[in-house]
């Protein structure tokens, strides 16, 4: 069992977190549309008001198994509103390195964000994940989670810079 | 039609609760709604609002059938995506039945597309329910869209009794 330390994130983390970011990107498939910076989540996530809050878990010196890395694993998380419910909790991203997988990291995370959405009194905690991604799904639904695409029919919609930018032009 | 689109405030609080209300039976789930006026009016309009809103109201002499001058409304906040950083997400988008098709609700997501580039974010997200065939339309034609489609992400859920369980470590 790994010995590890989680913790909240602090503006050092800041590489680590975007080369994790990077990580999950890339076991996604979508290393490509990664833009964002070491400056913007600086920014956004330790400036006077933040965008996100994060975790991290960071392993010590004698216990690394990829040289060089502390930080081996994040959440990154904020608060949301439903009309109906109010507050929630809402899981943006949630990745442990590949060597640190199966000793409970994930969990204990897990355990942590839902601990602090029952805190901070959210009545629900929500994420998104990719329908292929069956271990995550797993993992997920053996922990209570309910998928509100298949049950409930939600779509989720985007509409990006360009279209945004269209659409706030228009008288 | 004559109408204004501003900001939502405190005294707002008793038509956003009605028309939250509408908005669900419309959907077929007013049993779901256990969130209040004095909710919204603590969650919003205090120092740390966990959303923002915006109202469009039209002139005394066009008020509803029942008397309301407030006759729609958008709720929405600040998100964060780790590949592209700030985000907008538009969690209601309501026109009283009587009062669309009159671009209303058109000019409320552009009020919040113009609040959202404002404040430096270049998404804009928010969910469908899958047979809701005009609001569909409605979005396709602004340039949304389906992320749950095109790239098969559902959006989960962990609520209640599932919540406390993995608060407290259990699986």
């Amino acid at each position: 069992m790994a010995n590890f330390n989680l913790r909240k994130a602090e503006p050092k983390d800041v590489p680590d977190i975007l080369r994790l970011i990077k990580e999950l990107a890339k076991y996604e498939e979508m290393e490509d549309q990664v833009l964002i910076t070491e400056k913007d989540l600086l920014e956004d996530g330790f400036g006077e008001h933040p965008f996100y809050h994060c975790v991290v878990a960071d392993v010590s010196a004698e216990h690394q198994k990829v040289e060089g890395y502390s930080v081996i694993g994040f959440a990154m998380y904020y608060f949301t509103y439903d009309p109906w419910i109010g507050k929630l909790l809402y899981l943006e991203d949630f990745y442990v390195m590949k060597e640190y997988r199966g000793f409970g990291i994930g969990s204990e995370i897990l355990k942590h964000l839902s601990d602090t959405a029952v805190k901070n009194r959210c009545s629900s905690m929500h994420f998104i994940v990719a329908e292929s991604n069956k271990t995550s799904i797993d993992f997920y639904k053996r922990r209570g989670a309910s998928d509100l695409s298949l049950q409930e029919g939600w779509r989720l919609f985007r509409i990006d810079k360009e279209n945004l930018l269209k659409m706030s032009a228009e008288e | 039609m004559d109408f204004t689109i501003r900001a939502a405030t405190f005294e707002d609080c008793k038509d956003i609760s009605r028309m939250i209300l509408e908005l669900a039976e419309f959907e077929k789930v007013s049993d779901h709604v256990k969130i209040t006026q004095r909710d919204l009016e603590q969650d919003g309009f205090s120092k740390n609002p966990f959303f923002h809103g915006i109202i469009a109201e039209v002139p005394e002499h066009l008020k509803s059938r029942e008397g309301h001058t407030k006759i729609g409304y958008s709720l929405y906040f600040y998100m964060y995506n780790t590949w592209k950083g700030r985000a907008v997400y538009m969690v209601d988008l309501y026109v009283m039945a009587e009062f669309r098709g009159k671009g209303i609700g058109k000019a409320l997501m552009t009020k919040v597309s113009q609040l959202g580039l404002a404040a430096g974010c270049t998404q804009l997200n928010f969910t469908v329910l899958d047979w809701n065939k005009s609001s569909l339309d409605f979005y396709l034609k602004q340039g949304c869209w389906d992320v749950t489609s095109e790239l098969g992400y559902h959006c989960m859920r962990c609520e209640g009794e599932a919540l406390q369980h993995l608060a407290q470590g259990e699986l």
